[in-house]
């Protein structure tokens, strides 16, 4: 397995914020036609109020990511077979795989969809009848710089929407966009919204959301593999599977490999392949969860990826549904 | 699906590298932040960081 190199790290959190302060202008506007939203509906650190949640020592959460081993291990499938009762939380890209594969709000009650792009194509995981179908039943945990056609979308489906802050720059002191917007929001509801580390993803974001905001004392991730399969084109892995299509690398073919890194899982007896963006992840990932409190379980139960480490225990799913019954 | 590279005469990963293991090239920093740039990275968010460290894990009520 190649090293990390962990000056990447800060190479890719500094190229991010390059990205993305390009749509701060949009984020902004985002937050202007939420803010009635806002103002009308739910706190996220309500949303135990609303799935009936009392937590306990066994209290479980499962994180259903996109990842390849979700439909190559049949874990929908497990899941929708089986008598859990603990809380879903479903990243946003997952959500109409997981409706149509039987995880449904009618048979798992505590079901929770999350997004955190402020963008617009993200309308593409929720425009479904299969979401429209279950919206009222659905509880989806947004970030108040939404894109409002998403929330429009998420609105005319009837899913019941809870908000949150992404924390991304509240180091920066009272002129700080995380700052202003949570003055504001107070000064409509005299009280405060949780604020989440993203992680740069939605499936890091989602188990934040499971211990931080529905405070779950064992998370157990699915479909979070953070890499590919070994025999997936190289195209699809350099391109992090076609994400963006309007930019180009074309890297001298003979120098792909140096983009791609190759990892063996010991948990799992497995190897993935890593891209850039997917070092990135994992190792923010494997950092976060190395951090995170003693009382906190984190499982991983993807049996493929990479997710493996300090303060990690991998296992089977169908052994965690066997353990875990909510 | 259209893609965005040139088509490589590999298909895979493992042909790659049994054509480049003896001498695979290093990654350097301005190459990988500009693959960063350049990939699927606008589905990610930025990473919080703070002196406060605990902060970094969120903050119960902002």
């Amino acid at each position: 397995m190649q090293p990390t190199d962990f000056r990447f790290l800060r190479s890719a959190e500094n190229a991010l914020y390059k990205i993305h302060y390009e749509s701060y202008d949009d984020w902004i506007g985002n937050f202007a036609k939420n803010l009635d939203l806002i103002s009308n509906e739910n706190s996220a650190k309500k949303i135990n109020d609303f799935l009936d949640n009392k937590i306990d020592e066994k209290s479980s959460a499962i994180v259903i990511g996109r990842g390849p081993s979700l439909k190559k291990n049949k874990h929908l499938e497990l899941l929708s077979k089986s008598d859990y009762d603990g809380t879903i939380i479903c990243c946003d890209g997952a959500l109409i795989d997981v409706l149509k594969n039987g995880v449904t709000p009618d048979k798992f009650k505590k079901f929770i969809v999350t997004s955190i792009e402020p963008y617009k194509r993200i309308e593409k995981y929720y425009i479904d009848e299969v979401v429209k179908s279950y919206g009222n039943k659905i509880l989806a945990i947004l970030p108040v710089i939404a894109n409002p056609d998403v929330v429009a979308i998420l609105q005319q489906y009837k899913v019941n929407i809870f908000w949150i802050h992404l924390l991304f720059d509240l180091n920066e002191g009272k002129k700080s966009f995380n700052y202003i917007t949570s003055k504001i929001i107070r000064s409509r509801i005299n009280e405060g919204l949780p604020a989440i580390q993203s992680g740069a993803n939605v499936g890091t974001s989602s188990w934040f959301i499971a211990w931080k905001i529905i405070g779950v004392p064992n998370v157990c991730l699915i479909g979070i593999n953070h890499g590919w399969d070994i025999d997936d084109p190289i195209e699809k892995i350099i391109s992090h599977g076609y994400e963006n299509k309007e930019k180009k690398i074309d890297p001298d073919a003979k120098n792909i490999t140096k983009f791609v890194k190759k990892v063996f899982n010991p948990d799992f007896n497995c190897y993935a392949l890593q891209d850039p963006i997917y070092q990135f992840y994992s190792e923010t990932f494997k950092e976060f969860i190395s951090r995170s409190p003693s009382w906190l379980n984190t499982i991983n139960a993807t049996e493929g990826g990479v997710i493996f480490g300090k303060k990690i225990q991998s296992m089977k799913f169908a052994d965690f549904l066997a353990k875990h019954k909510y | 699906m259209k893609s965005n590279f040139k088509p490589s005469t590999s298909n895979n990963y493992k042909e790659l590298e049994k054509s480049h293991e003896h001498n695979k090239p290093q990654l350097t920093n301005e190459e990988f932040e500009d693959y960063i740039l350049k990939s699927g990275a606008k589905g990610s968010f930025m990473i919080y960081r703070s002196k406060n460290k605990s902060d970094e894990l969120g903050i119960d009520e902002l």
